[in-house]
This record gives structure tokens, sequence and C-alpha cells, in this order.
């Protein structure tokens, strides 16, 4: 027994191979596990000699309990969760931490949209839970939304299964249920004991917050939250590696040469500079070298689109589509991932393409790239920012100068083009057009305003965001409907004192409501605005597109895209979660809504509008067709 | 399912057929008779639509009219006698009249 006790303090056996040992030894389990208890203080006593840094605090209590408070100290305030009974000894933790403030979310994905909300308006970081795989997989699909769009949000469930019963397809058991998110996170790990509890958390941060960003999901055995352990607490920066990294100094010369040298040069702009802060930098360089500047699809506005150089977004998703530059010889890219939904890249072979991102995992999957730049785009922007400055001659400054005049003129005029789309002969009907909603709700919005976009078939105009100081957006990439509420709703509470306008199409609203209830116990003032056409516009126009001619436009028979007979009634649903609404079928009915909105939010009250839109586009009848099922007909008992 | 090499050869070989055949009709669209407003339409439309989507698109002047300005709430960038050509040549070619002679 003294040469087992002496094996488990030196580390060289585990806690079971001890047990192991004294059982095979003749001592019964129930002792064995006594004399293993006596040793945990001394073992652990063993591991940290001397006196531990400030940063580091050595925690005894339930395997939950740890878990709290390293939560605490790797900076988290908020914790999103659904109920979840094996979560017990958490939930008795957190009376005693008050600091620690649980939202209780009424589904797991809107939740984690939430959460996902608050991370991005806040930058601070906080954990979703859910209750085991059965609530996990209902939050899956916001961690598919943050995979995809780097949000570094942390998951957390745990196994129902015990450790020591495991394999026994229990109740809401799974096998290998850490595995089954692994695709989209960038990190999954199961701690095996209690006191690995706050190092698997800790770990789950620090993956999800190194650049670049992503979910991240920690698990564990339900009992393991019960279970005493003594276990070390680290305040997150003692672990962080602050990965800010500055591009290759070779690379950025080999970058200022190409934009000094270009003919018409173009800017990409991508979310990595609204994470960075870095718009400045972007506008500074952008005006040294008089560039066009444009944006495919992202999350934020990360340039300002009232600077005389922002000349839109390609239409396409491809710079090929854009009105100006039609040919730019140097393209470069600032923390876009251009996403790629054609064969075609976004930028076409024929232009010299500079890449600077952190996201070096996807450079050069698809572009073929004249120059990385792997750096903290703030860092990197910095840096050909001077190296530029290094190159210019007063030839070339007069080129660059020439070249913004042409640019300008090219940016005043598409501003008045765009401007045309309040002359549609539809303008004033009833129900609305999708653009007349828009251009109301742009033209009641704060200056300041965060614009949550989830209005998928909806294109935005006239807002003129600007990330400095000026209206922000909050779009959407990973496309798992139903997290423009949540997201809304999180970014509310990060951001108390700006005006929050959700936007959202009834297809989207539906998939995901419940949030609606967050802002109503919480007092989140958001103006939800439902585009009800009722219907799926989006999957109506791209599915005529793939089978044009064909039989369902024929005999106008679409069985996929109508959401009428009987319509929905947001504003109903709405106030069943406790928040105002109502419904705003013509362009005068939905000033007065937008004032009756204004009116709620000032008193802390969320609202909600229910914008009645047309259907317009390619065979949309008046009164759609509905698949011809009829139930009552085999009803042959009145029950 | 396995392919062989002559199978992929041959699908490469479609592909690229399909490519050509695609760019082809993009340039010279069927179904779009010539006449004022068909060059702009089809500079500025076929990059993003497919000709097919809109043969089954038949609507009047003033339908056409407003899809084209909703197309400018989408980014597309015309002016306001651009969109007077393409809804005039719309009308002829694909209007409520020309879909019932058809």
């Amino acid at each position: 027994m003294r040469e087992l006790v002496a094996r488990y303090l030196s580390r060289s056996i585990s806690r079971r191979g001890f047990l192991k040992g004294l059982t095979t030894a003749g001592i019964s389990l129930a002792s064995a596990e006594s004399i293993l208890e006596s040793l945990v203080p001394i073992a652990h006593a063993q591991g940290t000699r001397g006196i531990p840094p400030e940063a580091i605090k050595m925690v005894e209590g339930t395997g939950a309990e740890c878990f709290a408070e390293q939560l605490i100290a790797s900076g988290v305030k908020y914790v999103f969760g659904n109920s979840a009974s094996e979560d017990a000894q958490f939930y008795e933790a957190l009376v005693d931490r008050p600091q620690l403030k649980y939202i209780l979310t009424p589904h797991e994905g809107p939740g984690a949209a939430m959460a996902a909300g608050y991370v991005k308006a806040s930058g601070e970081p906080t954990i979703v839970m859910q209750a085991a795989v059965v609530g996990l997989v209902n939050a899956m699909g916001q961690m598919f939304n943050a995979f995809k769009e780097q949000t570094p949000l942390v998951f957390y469930s745990y196994r129902t299964d015990q450790t020591r019963r495991a394999g026994r397809d229990g109740f809401e058991e799974v096998a290998n249920q850490e595995q089954i998110v692994q695709p989209m996170t960038k990190y999954s790990w199961l701690a095996r004991r209690a006191d690995m509890i706050p190092e698997t958390v800790r770990r789950a941060f620090k993956a999800a917050w190194t650049p670049p960003h992503g979910p991240t999901y920690a698990s564990w055995h339900s009992d393991l939250n019960d279970e005493k352990a003594y276990a070390e607490i680290i305040v997150q920066e003692k672990v962080d590696p602050r990965m800010r990294v500055r591009p290759n100094p070779a690379e950025v010369e080999r970058a200022a040469k190409l934009l000094v040298e270009a003919k018409m040069p173009l800017l990409i702009a991508g979310d990595e500079i609204y994470t960075a802060k870095a718009s400045a930098k972007a506008v500074k360089l952008a005006e040294l070298l008089g560039m066009p500047v444009t944006q495919a699809r992202q999350i934020y506005a990360n340039f300002p689109e009232t600077h005389p150089l922002w000349v839109g977004s390609p239409p396409a998703a491809r710079i090929t589509s854009l009105d100006f530059p039609k040919n730019p010889d140097v393209v470069l890219n600032v923390g876009n991932k251009l996403q790629h939904n054609s064969p075609a890249p976004v930028v076409p072979r024929e232009a010299k393409f500079i890449d600077m991102r952190i996201d070096s995992w996807s450079m050069g999957n698809v572009m073929n790239t004249e120059v990385p730049l792997v750096a903290d785009v703030a860092y990197g922007l910095d840096d050909l920012t001077a190296a530029v400055e290094g190159l210019i001659t007063p030839a070339s400054r007069k080129k660059f100068q020439e070249r913004a005049q042409e640019v300008r003129r090219f940016s005043e005029k598409a501003k008045a083009l765009r401007a045309l789309v309040a002359k549609n002969p539809e303008w004033d009907r009833s129900p609305m057009l999708s653009d007349r909603v828009t251009s109301e709700v742009a033209r009641f919005a704060d200056k300041d305003a965060i614009i949550v976009h989830e209005a998928g078939s909806v294109v935005l105009h006239g807002f003129e965001f600007n990330p400095a100081g000026g209206r922000e957006l909050f779009f959407y990439y990973g496309a798992h409907l139903g997290s423009g509420v949540g997201t809304a709703a999180g970014v509310k509470l990060a951001r108390p004192n700006q005006q929050v306008i959700c936007l959202v199409g009834d297809g989207s609203f539906v998939f995901g409501p419940t949030a609606l209830w967050n802002m109503a116990r919480l007092e989140l003032p958001v103006i939800t605005v439902v585009y009800n056409n009722h219907a799926y516009g989006g999957p109506h126009s791209r599915v005529i597109e793939k089978t044009a001619g064909g039989k369902m436009v024929q005999r106008r028979q679409f069985v996929h895209d109508y959401l009428g007979s009987p319509d929905m009634n947001m504003a109903q649903i709405a106030k069943g979660f406790g928040v105002d609404g109502e419904i705003a079928e013509s362009p005068e009915q939905l000033k007065g809504a937008l004032a009756r909105a204004r009116n709620a939010t000032v008193e802390g009250r969320p609202y909600l509008i229910d914008a009645q839109v047309a259907r317009v586009g390619v065979a949309w009848a008046d009164k759609p067709w509905i698949p011809p099922i009829r139930i009552a007909r085999e009803r042959a008992r009145k029950v | 399912m396995p392919v062989s090499r002559k199978s992929a050869l041959a699908i490469l070989l479609c592909g690229l057929l399909w490519a050509t055949a695609a760019q082809a009709q993009r340039a010279k669209p069927q179904g779009f008779p010539d006449a004022p407003g068909k060059e702009v339409l089809v500079g500025k439309c076929f990059q993003c639509h497919a000709p097919t989507m809109w043969q089954d698109h038949r609507q009047d002047r003033r339908g056409w009219e407003g899809v084209l300005y909703r197309m400018v709430g989408r980014g597309a960038l015309w002016t306001e006698d651009e969109i007077r050509a393409m809804a005039d040549y719309l009308a002829a070619a694909y209007g409520r009249q020309a879909a019932a002679s058809k």
C-alpha cells in the first residue's frame, strides 16, 4: 500500500489505477475511495509547490463550482443557457457568485444567437450551455453560424452518461458526443476528471479567442459536476497567447510596390477590419492611394459607405459585376473571407491579388495569391501604409489624386442612381414593396443605430453604414436561419445606449422568435421589423431560375414557398412573448408604427412591426396554389 | 462510385462544352429579338440572371418597370433612360400581349 501511495503521489499512476491496486490487495472499494480522498489535498499541494502567483488560485468544491470559478477567471459576465437538470450544482454555485449572470433562454438556438450577438457587439467572452446532446443539437445551427462567421463563442453541454456507466444507451445518451461538433468547431474536448474542468474551460476560451476566431466546445460526464475537486483556477490572460501578428516585411514591400505601380487598384474590405477596429486605417490607406473600395458579403460594414472612395458592393458577388472599376489590375483584400458560391473566383485570375488576413488557413484555397500578408489587419494596414508612403514620388502622388477624383465622380453618380429606387411606379403600394420598408426604416433609424439584418432576400440601401461612429450593420454569413431576433437581443445587451433595429424576413423570424421573451424580460428595447410577404421569397426565385420553363412555372404549382393561408400574425406572436407590436400594411401605417416603436423603446420596451410586404417576382399568383392535402376527408370520427 | 480515366475525360469534356455553350447563350441569348433596349438588357441583367428566367415572367410595361427599379434596390446602377429602354423592350418582347400571341 505504501508503494501505491507513493506512486499515486508521484503521479505515476492514475486515481483509477490507485483504486484498482488497493482493491486487488483486498481492500474494499469504499475504503479505497476513502483513502484516495484523504490523499487528494496532499497530491494537489505537491503539484503546486511554492506560493501560487496572484493569477492562480486553488479552489475546492464541486466540479460545477470549479467550472463557475473558471468562468469568472476567464472574464465571463453573462452565461446563456437552457434548463438542464444535470447542471444543478452549477446553478447552486451561481447563488454565491452574483458576478456571473445567468440568462435563461427558452430555446437553445436563439439563445446561442443571443450569445453570439453579445460577443460580436461587446468583444467580451461568454458561454452557451445546453442540456446534454438534446440541447446541443438545437444549438448547433448557431454553432454552424459561429463557425462560418468566426465568432469566438464557447459552447458547453454535459454528457448524460456518467463516468462509470457510459455506453448503456441511457437516457439522452449518444456515443462520442464531443465528436458531433468537430467539423464546425475549432476545438472540442471532454474533461476526464472533475479537477480537469477548469483547464478544459480555459482551453476552450483560449482556442475560441485566438485568431482566427471560432466556436469551441467543452463537455464532461454529468457526474463530474457533482464530484468534489480541488483545482487550479487561472485568469485567462495568463494562458492567452495574445496573438497579434505583424506581416512579413518582405511581403509588405512587394505589396506596396504593386499598389503604387497599379493603374487601378481595388480594396475589398472584410470583417477582420471591424474586429480589429481598423476602419480608420483602411480609410487612410485608400485615401493615400486614391483607391476605390468595395466589400463582398460579410457580417459588418467595414468601410464608411459615405466615403467618396466607396463604390458599393458587387451585386453578383464577383468584382466583375461592379460598375466601377471595371478591370482593376491589383486587388487588395483586407480581412474578407471571400465566400465562393460558384466556380468563378470572386476576384478574376487576371488581377494581381494581395490577401491580407489573419486567417491563413483559408488563404490560397481558391484565389491565386500574388502577395500573402498573414497579419492582424490593424498591424498589416499600418505596415503597408508606411511602406506605400516610402515609395510615393511627386508623380505617383499626382496619379493617385487624379484617380481619387475619378472614383469620386463615379461615387457621386452612383449615389444619385441608387436613389432612383424610390421612382418605382409601385412605390406607394399596399402591401408594401420591401424596398419601401427598407427606405422608411433607413429614414427613421438613429444616426448611430445598429441594424441587425436577417431578411435574406432584402438588400439594404439608404443606411449609409459607417463603422466609425455611424450606423453599424450586423448581417449574417452562416445562413442557419433564426439568428436575427436572438442576435439583436444580444447586441442590445452589449450596447444598451444605441438604438438596435432588427430586420428579419417572416421565414427567418418563425425559426427563432423566442428571444423576444428575453427582450421583454430583460427590458431590451429592440425594434423588430418583420418583412412579411407570407412566403419564402428567396427560394421561390432561385427554384424558378433552376427549373426555368418547367412544369412548376407553367402550372403555377409551387409546394415549397407559400407560407400564407392561414397568414401568420407576427404581432400576435410577439404579444405572446410579452412584446407589443402591430401590423403595418401601407407606408403611412409603417411611419406611424415606427413612431410608436420609438416611444416604446424610449420607455425601455421592445416593439415589433409586422410589415406586410408584397410578393413580387416571377410567377407569383395573387392567391398562390396550395398542395391539395385534405385530411378532413379522412376524418371518420369527430375527435 | 469509381470513375475511370476515360469517363473522367468525358465528364471534363462535357463540362467544357457545357461551359462554352453557356457562354455562347449568354453572349447571344435565344428568344430575345433584336430591338432597341436589348443591348443594355443583356449587358446589365444577364450577369446575374439566366435568360430563361426572364422568359417565364410576362407582364405589362409598368410591371417590368417595377422589376427594374427593384433591381436598383439590389445594387443595379442604371439611368432612368436605360430603365425606360429596358422596360419598353421587355414589354414588347415579354408583355402580356406578347405572351398571348406566342
